[in-house]
């Protein structure tokens, strides 16, 4: 049974993203961006972390901007990396009728991606790898993980294999929405939970 | 227990490149010679094309000396050193040149001169802060008869761009000039070298092979080059690389008047009461020796040429041999050769049979060649596209941001590209600073119990400034050539032990500064020379080996014709 | 027996392989019990290498992947297991041709750690557990149990140094126990057969690699770059020089 929550945001947040938001004058609206097995603010499941199965965690938009034709997703986190952010995961041309992402996007290139989101491809992350690697924090910390979504106005159709720079670079001036959804992780134990 | 042995003429501690030239004008002169090598003689059979052996066994190793005498480093005095990795060096009859590239260039006339030329062209405030480099005490022209003889001693091939002011463009415009060409052409170019070699004249460059201790046809009964492609740290099966044990020792030899130890182990010099030098000490296995002779020559590479001083404490030189100024250890530098660039090409590249040696090389950017009035630093660097792959060493490379290194997508990719990565270490004017040093180690020591070198360096502004510069034309180049993926290295931090090391023993006239005078001779102890690139008080944008070799047979040629006043 | 120069007899190829002999030569027959011996093979019998003497070219043998059936002399039962199933991911068997475990990678690195690499046989049996125990806490079985997608999960976690809960039990870092086998499995996939492993020249052909020559013309390098070098299928030690 899935428990939607929505997201608590204010204004649109602008991520260190700089002008890559703007639009022929206008602000980049909100919309909502939620996810079955996450809540905002609160602590990520371990089976989005290498402390469990590290698969790529769901999330559910609704209420995209009215003319909407394609989405990216980046998930970072601004406590790591020199400099920060840390990229965990880069997803784009994710088709502007999609509700979402569904759980456990494949990471090996050969698996297709599923039908949902036919089109979407993945960029390169932190670790250079074209796919979702989860929360690994220092023992002891937490950090905070972003989920930024961006809806676009246009099929930009990017190729594959993008870093964050480049991707922000290419959609700048085409970004027409923006919501971050963020959630936390602290490394479990190995051995408090046996599987 | 001690054995003292027969006194002989001279004693050269390390026979590897610089130690093996200068036996052979003393020999051929008459004089005795005890050459104490730590290694052992090899030949061909020991020098199979095997990449697991030579680049991932570390087969130079083979005799550990150097190995377990491996310098510790650190990047400030701040900080403790570190003892990493292996030794770069390898001892054996030959040494290093048994495997080294051969890459074989002479230094251009500025790098003996930067001093007084940078003055005079930007000046004096254009030397960098903290360094302390000096004009070499004697100019290009000077070597240029040691350069000549050492070429045709060897065998170097390559191509003149300067024959007595005569220039030829298919060779180095920018070289000093030489009073003939090579003693043989260079090596071939590939396909790929000659379109990098398009590329870099459609940009208004000046390509030209490169100069190689390695043979393009037969030369003294030695083949010319197989190509074989196993040439990096790898021995020559066919005898074409010219390594000092198949060239100027063997003939050192046949003369009688060599004679050459194996598996000796220098530990210290002796000084007599006069402060000057009365032989050496040395182990072979657990048996103690003690060598006198009227001379000695230390040749056992920077490290440990500068560690051999430091040892040898007496009354005389309570500090170090010949270390009375402070000098041993000073003005050293590693020479700045990494920051390199990679790239991927959409095409085969053809360089599974080739060698480090074989390439394409640019000195546009090199030394002073260039205006450097609106730059913030002063040298450049030398461009050089070699050849050089190997089944391993392919299979391990860069993705370029294609993904996963391994895996079934993956073996896709390296089928493919296989053959389409370039990768390009880049040589680049090195100065020393007074804050860059070598000396003991306070914890770590040897087998013996004996403290090994610390490196104390640190590449400052005006290295990291051309290493940024030289990266950014490397990439000009290779997208020129039609790279589509280009990426760099770090500008470089510490100063890690290196293959160019330099300095240590500097060469000057002026003893506060430098260790040894402009013949190569201490300025303490007038009967204790030294030989290899420790002696160097500037890198230039190329390989110090054949500069180290010319001179140390100048040193040699100086000391039979100054015998009796260095040696009685 | 030196002269008076201190010359002496090249090393041989025998002694610089010392015991390569030792677990290669008793791991060639399948089923064989490999027991620690005292010889050194003089020269690669056909089954190791898959080559016939004096036949290069043309279509080789191919031998069975020569694992899961004895233990290894540096390994036991359980740590092939585990390191076999990890190999085969790194360099899998596909319509790429042969993978790892046919090129005899497990045999490469049994060898090495015989001869060459001993002290690396500690970082082997205490990475094999950790990568065991990780699997079973993260993905919820043993790593030969997981399905190739978690097998390949599991080893981009430890590659990338993010396998690090406390307990699992990488000693220095998830990510140098990765580098360790994969660079070990490199050699046996692509470096030379004398040491076991690029068996009927996998490694070597995955790679176009033309083989090894002691002299290449300008005339081989021409069509090397055309695409019409025949490769040769040698062992650098089936050079006679190097015996």
């Amino acid at each position: 049974m899935k428990v939607s929550v929505p997201v608590v945001l204010g204004a649109a947040l602008l991520l260190g993203v700089g002008s890559a938001s703007a639009l022929r004058g206008q602000a980049p609206t909100t919309f909502i961006v939620e996810s079955p097995t996450m809540t905002t603010g609160r602590f990520m499941p371990r089976d989005y972390s290498p402390d469990g199965r590290n698969l790529s965690p769901p999330l559910s938009w609704r209420g995209l901007p009215i003319g909407t034709r394609q989405l990216a997703v980046i998930s970072q986190d601004y406590g790591a990396g020199r400099p920060p952010p840390w990229v965990h995961w880069i997803i784009y041309n994710i088709p502007g009728d999609a509700q979402g992402l569904p759980e456990g996007i494949p990471f090996d290139p050969d698996q297709p991606m599923p039908a949902e989101i036919t089109g979407a491809v993945q960029g390169n992350n932190g670790w250079g790898l074209p796919a979702y690697r989860g929360p690994a924090p220092p023992p002891g910390s937490v950090h905070n993980y972003h989920f930024a979504v961006f809806a676009l106005d246009e099929e930009l159709n990017l190729p594959p294999g993008l870093d964050r720079g480049e991707l922000l670079l290419a959609i700048e001036g085409h970004v027409i929405g923006q919501v971050d959804m963020v959630t936390l992780y602290e490394r479990q134990p190995m051995n408090e939970f046996p599987r | 227990m001690s054995t003292q042995l027969r006194g002989t003429d001279v004693v050269i501690v390390g026979l590897g490149a610089a130690g093996g030239v200068a036996a052979l004008p003393l020999a051929e002169a008459g004089l005795s010679v005890v050459g104490l090598e730590a290694g052992t003689w090899l030949d061909q059979r020991d020098f199979a094309p095997d990449e697991i052996r030579n680049n991932y066994r570390d087969w130079p190793m083979l005799v550990k000396k150097a190995e377990q005498e491996r310098p510790t480093s650190r990047a400030t005095s701040a900080t403790t050193a570190n003892q990493i990795g292996g030794h770069p060096m390898m001892n054996a009859v030959g040494g290093t040149t048994l495997h080294y590239w051969a890459q074989s260039w002479r230094l251009n006339p500025w790098d003996f001169r930067l001093v007084s030329e940078t003055t005079r062209r930007y000046g004096a405030s254009r030397i960098p802060y903290g360094s302390t480099v000096e004009d070499w005490p004697f100019g290009y022209d000077e070597l240029e008869p040691y350069y000549d003889r050492v070429e045709r001693e060897l065998g170097i091939s390559g191509q003149a761009g300067n024959i007595r002011g005569n220039i030829n463009s298919r060779g180095n415009r920018f070289e000093g000039p030489r009073e003939r060409d090579f003693p043989m052409p260079p090596l071939r170019w590939t396909a790929f070298h000659d379109r990098m070699a398009d590329a870099a004249r459609s940009m208004g460059w000046s390509p030209f092979p490169g100069p190689a201790a390695i043979n393009t046809e037969t030369y003294q009964n030695r083949p010319g080059c197989g190509y074989h492609g196993f040439c990096n740290k790898g021995g020559c099966p066919i005898n074409a690389k010219n390594a000092t044990h198949i060239t100027t020792i063997p003939r050192a030899v046949d003369t009688g008047n060599l004679k050459v130890v194996t598996r000796a182990h220098v530990t210290t010099l002796e000084v007599g009461t006069d402060g000057r030098v009365s032989g050496v000490n040395y182990v072979v296995g657990s048996n103690e020796y003690f060598q006198p002779a009227k001379v000695v020559l230390i040749a056992s590479y920077t490290y440990e040429n500068v560690r051999l001083l430091l040892l040898s404490k007496s009354r005389a030189y309570p500090d170090g041999l010949s270390n009375n100024h402070g000098q041993v250890g000073r003005h050293y530098f590693s020479h700045h050769q990494g920051a390199g660039v990679g790239a991927l090409f959409p095409y085969d590249i053809g360089a599974w049979y080739g060698l480090p040696a074989q390439g394409v090389a640019v000195d546009d950017w090199a030394d002073d060649n260039f205006d450097h009035s609106d730059l913030d630093f002063i040298g450049g660097g030398n461009l050089w596209a070699m050849s050089d792959r190997r089944p391993i060493s392919a299979a391990s490379m860069s993705t370029y941001g294609q993904g996963r290194n391994w895996g079934s997508a993956w073996k896709r990719f390296i089928h493919e590209h296989s053959d389409r990565t370039h990768g390009a270490y880049i040589q680049k004017t090195t100065l020393p600073y007074e804050d860059n040093y070598l000396d003991l180690d306070p914890q770590v020591t040897d087998p013996l119990g004996l403290p090994v070198i610390r490196i104390t360096g640190q590449y400052k502004d005006n290295e990291r400034a051309i290493a940024a510069f030289m990266q950014d034309k490397m990439e000009e180049w290779y997208r020129e050539a039609g790279a589509i993926e280009v990426n760099r290295g770090g500008l470089g931090n510490t100063m890690g032990a290196s293959t160019h090391a330099y300095g240590g023993t500097r060469m000057g006239d002026d003893s506060e500064t430098n260790v040894v005078d402009r013949w190569g001779f201490s300025h303490e102890a007038p009967n204790l020379g030294v030989l290899g690139a420790s002696v160097m008080g500037t890198s230039g944008a190329r390989n110090p080996t054949l500069t180290s070799q010319a001179l140390s047979w100048r040193t040699a040629a100086h000391l039979v014709e100054s015998w009796t006043d260095i040696a009685e | 027996m030196t002269d008076s120069n201190g010359r002496r007899p090249a090393i041989s190829r025998r002694d610089l392989l010392r015991t390569a002999g030792a677990a290669g030569a008793a791991a060639l027959v399948p089923g064989a019990v490999a027991a620690v011996t005292e010889e050194t093979p003089a020269t690669p019998s056909p089954a190791s290498t898959g080559e016939v003497q004096g036949q290069v070219g043309g279509s080789l043998p191919s031998e069975p992947a020569p694992f899961f059936a004895r233990p290894l002399t540096n390994l036991t039962a359980r740590e092939t297991e585990i390191l076999s199933a990890m190999v085969d991911r790194l360099i899998p068997s596909d319509e790429m041709g042969p993978g790892a475990l046919e090129a005899g990678v497990i045999r490469y690195i049994d060898r090495a750690l015989s001869e060459a690499e001993s002290d690396a046989a500690d970082a082997y049996r205490s990475g094999l557990a950790a990568l065991d125990t990780y699997s079973r806490y993260t993905r919820g079985g043993p790593f030969i149990d997981l399905s190739t997608i978690d097998q390949d999960s599991v080893l981009i976690d430890v590659q990338i140094g993010a396998a690090t809960g406390a307990g699992v039990g990488f000693v220095g870092g998830s990510g140098s126990f990765f580098n360790l086998v994969k660079s070990h499995t490199w050699q046996g996939m692509f470096g030379d057969p004398e040491y076991g492993g690029n068996v009927n020249f996998a490694g070597w052909d995955l790679l176009d690699y033309p083989g090894v020559r002691l002299r290449v013309s300008p005339e081989d390098q021409r069509r090397m770059e055309a695409g019409q070098l025949e490769p040769v299928r040698r062992s650098a030690y089936d050079y006679s020089i190097f015996e």
